[in-house]
């Protein structure tokens, strides 16, 4: 009765609750996240801010506070990646207005600071690596995970001047970035995690020992 | 009061002399007689009070900060997650926080279906527990609407439409609980105003009472035997031990793993792979774009499950009507099982071969809901969904007749030696 009661617990955890994460037409590609790596989130950045920055808001987000994550100083940061006047402590806001967006592109393009948890991030680096050209496209490309994405091919001339493996990596970085900002937090939440468990752990076996003791202690009465 | 005039201690002895501090101490918690045969199943109740303050303390912080209107809600759970110092472990406890509740109150419901604690004298403690169950769920829902995503949206939805497929006043009375004709901020603001208020004032009195009953009735234990049949010169039960310290260093040993179980969900899977916190909710609510499954919480996919297996109309019902009739019995008919059990021995331990085929048919089918209650349908699917909604509610409509069918053992005088 109990085994099947546990057994029936586990096996039900084990079903994913929005199915399998799929790429559009293909698999996914896998992808796993290092947001311990500074130097990649900071290219992250870079790429993010040069080339998606224009139309894709992170609009939950603060400059200075990526800027302080990713352990850039403030002074390079507001010079080379704020290109509106914004102020550091400003949330990372974009001009383009909803008309505009559907007049030029059909589509207002989505804020992204929280892609990365809707997505996944296996589905954002497969995406961004599959534009292949179609010429009944507007912008004459299309993609294999997102079919008939009005967004064009941004990252085409990287695309042609990059190695394959350069621009993966590129593609690595700026999806490793978007999982960071999507949860700013991770890392010191993991960092914090592991001394509240080892807490825990301490805490649980003196509170286990003691409940050794008293049970003796009532068996003996 | 004899105790009083010991005069042990000044302030105790001015207090007790104006109110009975040491004998509710020592009643509802130091000397309250334990059965010395409880086991694992017994600790839940007590894990339960430590994740609803939890609950109240994360709750208040949350609130600080949080604006209930449809324009600013998301916007500022994601303020709460980056700009307010620990924003992000007040809301990933008090999400993780509320999945835990539910495991802790299913987990606590079955003890008291195996060991049969809800039957005479304990009616109420049981009938009291599932008036919390139920609010519960209502708190549940009203917290899963306010990050204002698109699943909070499009639940609210199907949860509130809901009123509308009963017959006549149907329609008006989901205009009159969403204040306005589709879900909006008035929905919002006044779930917000329940979430926060009322059903946690109603849960707390309801869980006063749920543990005040029990104190004065006494816990029931894995064998059901009565053990005030037994008892010394003092009228303390034999086979009980006091509260303090011998349960209490249980219960604490078991906080320590249930913590270290919470914690690990809090810290490394705060999103609880999209049970605790779903993916698509990071979305912010959007009342023209459907999601493609709209899926509740875990914890109510059994109910679900149940609504969606009733795809067929019958005596000028609609389908959705039955379906949400049905869906609320599943929940309602944990409150007559003390009338329906008419074994005359307590606990499934000493019950025959029907009680315990029955309760396993039970626990299988309220999995299996579940499941099929979280999945996209399928024809396959729903048949599976409506052989397992028969067999949850036959375990309980059946229960009169199994029960008073089937050879039971005999139950010992004493509690068994552990």
């Amino acid at each position: 009765m109990k085994l099947l009661f546990l057994v029936l617990f586990f096996s039900s955890l084990s079903f994913s609750a929005e199915g399998d994460f799929n790429c559009g037409t293909i698999e996914c590609d896998s992808f796993s996240a290092d947001t311990t790596d500074l130097a990649s989130l900071q290219s992250g950045l870079t790429t993010y801010m040069n080339n998606c920055y224009g139309c894709h808001s992170l609009k939950y987000s603060r400059y200075n506070r990526v800027a302080k994550d990713l352990k850039i100083p403030l002074e390079i940061y507001q010079e080379n990646l704020i290109f509106d006047g914004s102020k550091p402590g400003e949330l990372m806001n974009i001009s383009l207005n909803e008309k505009d967006a559907i007049e030029w592109i059909g589509a207002k393009p989505p804020d992204l600071t929280l892609e990365a948890r809707i997505r996944k991030p296996e589905w954002i680096y497969t995406y961004l690596r599959t534009y292949y050209p179609d010429s009944s496209r507007p912008y004459g490309v299309n993609n294999k995970v997102y079919q008939n994405v009005s967004m064009p091919n941004v990252l085409e001339d990287l695309q042609l001047n990059l190695s394959s493996a350069e621009f993966d990596k590129v593609i690595y970085d700026l999806t490793n970035f978007l999982v960071y900002v999507a949860d700013p937090s991770a890392n010191e939440r993991k960092r914090m995690g592991v001394y509240v468990l080892l807490f825990l752990l301490l805490f649980t076996s003196f509170a286990y020992l003691t409940y050794r003791e008293f049970k003796k202690e009532l068996k003996q009465k | 009061m004899a105790a009083n005039e010991k005069n042990s201690g000044g302030i105790v002895n001015w207090f007790d002399t104006r109110f009975p501090v040491t004998d509710l101490l020592e009643r509802h918690l130091s000397k309250y007689p334990a059965p010395t045969n409880l086991n694992f199943w017994y600790l839940f109740g007590f894990l339960m009070i430590v994740v609803l303050a939890m609950q109240i303390l994360t709750g208040l912080w949350l609130m600080m900060n949080y604006t209930n209107t449809a324009e600013e809600a998301f916007s500022s759970v994601e303020y709460i997650m980056r700009d307010v110092e620990y924003g992000w472990l007040l809301r990933y406890m008090h999400a993780a926080g509320a999945s835990a509740f539910f495991a802790l109150i299913y987990l606590h419901m079955f003890r008291g279906m195996m060991y049969g604690s809800y039957r005479k004298p304990r009616e109420l403690i049981w009938v009291g527990g599932w008036v919390t169950y139920v609010l519960l769920c209502a708190e549940g829902f009203t917290g899963y609407v306010l990050p204002w995503g698109q699943m909070s949206f499009w639940a609210a939805q199907v949860i509130i439409s809901l009123l509308g497929s009963i017959p006549i006043i149907g329609e008006d009375l989901a205009t009159w609980v969403r204040g306005d004709y589709l879900i909006s901020g008035i929905t919002l603001s006044r779930l917000f105003a329940f979430h926060v208020v009322l059903l946690p004032i109603m849960i707390i009195a309801v869980v006063f009472f749920h543990i005040l009953a029990l104190h004065e009735i006494g816990s029931n234990n894995p064998d059901g035997i009565d053990i005030k049949k037994y008892v010394d010169k003092d009228g303390v039960p034999l086979d009980s031990k006091p509260f303090y310290p011998y349960d209490i260093t249980h219960d604490i040993y078991a906080l320590g793993v249930f913590l270290l179980i919470f914690c690990s969900v809090v810290f490394f899977f705060p999103e609880g792979g999209g049970y605790v916190l779903e993916y698509v909710n990071f979305e912010p609510a959007n009342p023209l774009s459907t999601p493609a499954h709209i899926v509740p919480s875990w914890y109510f996919t059994p109910f679900y499950a149940m609504l969606r297996a009733v795809d067929f109309s019958l005596f000028g019902f609609t389908a959705k009507f039955l379906g949400f009739v049905t869906m609320a019995a599943g929940i309602a008919i944990f409150a007559a099982l003390p009338w329906l059990d008419r074994s005359p021995v307590k606990s499934i331990r000493y019950k025959g071969i029907l009680s315990k085929a029955f309760l396993t048919g039970f626990v299988v089918s309220f999995f299996v809901l579940g499941y099929l209650g979280a999945v996209p349908p399928s024809d396959l699917k729903n048949l599976l969904a409506k052989v397992f909604t028969v067999v949850y509610f036959s375990y309980f409509l059946l229960m009169p007749i199994y029960t008073r069918l089937e050879k039971c053992k005999p139950v010992p005088e004493r509690a068994p030696e552990h």
